[in-house]
């Protein structure tokens, strides 16, 4: 068998699955208050009870896994704010990789490629938007003056939006993209090839082998 | 054809008469109140209160100055709570232009409540679950209580004994509030006015008023709030085309990306 690297260890890919499946609720049940033509859907509240349900699971899940993996969490949290001038070569070299699989210019990467970066990143800083101002919407309503909700609704679907259209992204190049062959299988068994890492995470893969093999 | 309700504030006796009546025929609960030194009562509107008459009091040299109002939905023709409805439980009447509202489709979200320029629908919310279901006047036009169809005024107008509440096409209501501001201006009522007949582009509720709005507590002019306009007239529809983009996109880097590929497989092959 070809040589295997660990990439997500079990908690981490625990808490993408959890954490995808509160996501996808509650994208769905924010879905029906977005568009009209599903408002019959929500009739009776039941798809708001559900949402403040899986609201409860997006938010404890990752508290949970920041208290038990205090430094993995802290690890992966630097990561999304850590850039450089290489993440700028990626970015211009992507398009010829992702459309044409033209590899040549692609600055070899870290553990997270600097798209899988900024995914990392809109979640953390969309996630907070999230859960502030659902907060809000939920518990302080009647507190809150009515000018203050509306701009709360307002942030709610601005995030609602761009997370949404990046989550189809990030479905796309996990799920489906003919170059990624090994994303679903990193995320579900938590290991790739050496092959895979080296092409695809050049510089991670060097550090790691040189290390004791260890994903975050 | 638009119709409407008047409310002429001068000929209000505040005797609270279409309070009862809207309860009445509408079937909501009663609420027990306590004596705040007033006689206005019940304190606020509620999920079971649709309408009530406001007292302003207002010093004088000696005594007090009462102010009336009336308190419930002012049926906008630019109505803010059907803009942000996320299930058309708030729409227009096709016949008449008021706001109706269908209690079964209501999802309980609401944003009525918070956009609403009058301050005017009122939900019982459990705060825990969120689950609500919102109350406003529907110009007695609930399903199966539906009395405009039956050819019937509105409760509140059958039943007021003084003719401050008028029910009629609205462009003769104009004409007759106009006239009535006419007369107390005459009798020295300077800062007498019609409200309604163009605010948010004309209500289908109209009040004759002997003092400016905010005398009252009516806001001077109100206006769909702008976040409900950036929200559904701008952000939502952009987050239509982002999404549409996004998916046709990459659809396109589907075909593309696996053309490549096959290509790149061919050219090895043939290396080999
Ligand atoms: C902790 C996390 C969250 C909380 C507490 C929360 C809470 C809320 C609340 C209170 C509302 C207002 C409607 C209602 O009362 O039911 C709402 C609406 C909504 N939420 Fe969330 N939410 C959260 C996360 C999310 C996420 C992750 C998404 C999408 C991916 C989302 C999408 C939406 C959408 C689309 C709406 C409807 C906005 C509209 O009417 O256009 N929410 N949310
Ligand atoms: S007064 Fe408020 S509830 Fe009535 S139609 Fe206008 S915005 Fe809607």
């Amino acid at each position: 068998m070809a040589k295997e690297v660990v990439r997500y260890r079990k908690a981490t890919r625990a808490l993408h699955h959890v954490h995808t499946a509160a996501f996808v609720v509650l994208f769905l049940t924010g879905l029906v208050l977005f568009i009209p033509q599903l408002g019959f859907l929500a009739q009776g509240g039941w798809t708001r009870l559900l949402h403040r349900i899986a609201a409860v699971i997006f938010v404890v899940a990752p508290v949970l896994y920041v208290l038990f993996n205090w430094e993995a969490a802290k690890k992966g949290i630097k990561e999304a704010f850590t850039w450089g001038a290489e993440d700028l070569n990626w970015l211009k070299a992507a398009p010829g990789y992702y459309f044409f699989n033209d590899e040549s210019k692609m600055p070899p990467q870290g553990h997270m490629n600097t798209g899988q970066k900024m995914w990392w990143f809109i979640v953390l800083v969309f996630g907070a938007l999230f859960v502030l101002t659902g907060i809000f919407m939920w518990f302080l309503k009647d507190v809150l003056p009515a000018a203050s909700f509306q701009w709360m609704v307002f942030v709610h679907d601005v995030a609602f939006i761009v997370t949404g259209c990046m989550l189809f992204v990030h479905i796309y190049l996990g799920v489906i993209h003919p170059l990624m062959t090994e994303a679903w299988k990193s995320i579900t068994k938590g290991t790739v090839s050496a092959e895979y890492a080296q092409s695809h995470h050049g510089k991670w893969f060097k550090e790691a082998s040189k290390k004791k093999p260890k994903g975050a | 054809m638009a119709t409407a309700i008047l409310y002429d504030s001068t000929r209000c006796t505040a005797c609270r008469a279409c309070q009862v009546a809207c309860k009445q025929w509408n079937e909501l609960e009663v609420e027990e109140t306590t004596n705040r030194g007033t006689y206005e009562n019940p304190p606020d509107l509620s999920a079971n209160t649709r309408m009530k008459i406001k007292f302003t009091e207002v010093p004088k040299n000696v005594g007090i100055d009462w102010l009336f109002t009336r308190r419930a939905c002012m049926h906008c023709t630019d109505a803010s709570c059907v803009k942000v409805c996320p299930s058309g439980a708030l729409f227009y009447d096709g016949r008449d232009g008021f706001v109706a509202y269908d209690r079964d489709l209501c999802t309980g979200c609401g944003y009525c409540v918070e956009f609403c320029p009058f301050d005017v629908p009122r939900t019982e919310r459990n705060v825990i679950t969120g689950l609500s279901t919102m109350n406003k006047c529907t110009f007695c036009t609930t399903p199966g209580l539906n009395r405009i169809e039956a050819g019937e005024k509105p409760a509140c107008v059958t039943t007021c004994p003084t003719g401050a509440l008028l029910y009629d096409d609205r462009d003769k209501l104009v004409a007759i509030g106009k006239q009535r501001v006419q007369t107390l201006k005459t009798a020295g009522s300077n800062n007498a006015n019609l409200f309604g007949e163009t605010e948010l582009n004309g209500l289908h509720v109209l009040y004759v008023l002997e003092d400016s709005p905010d005398a009252y507590g009516l806001p001077v002019d109100p206006k769909v709030p702008g976040v409900a306009i950036a929200w559904k007239d701008v952000i939502q529809p952009l987050g239509w085309i982002m999404g549409g983009v996004t998916i046709v996109g990459l659809g396109l880097n589907y075909l593309v990306a696996r053309q490549a590929k096959i290509r790149k497989e061919q050219t090895v092959k043939k290396e080999e």
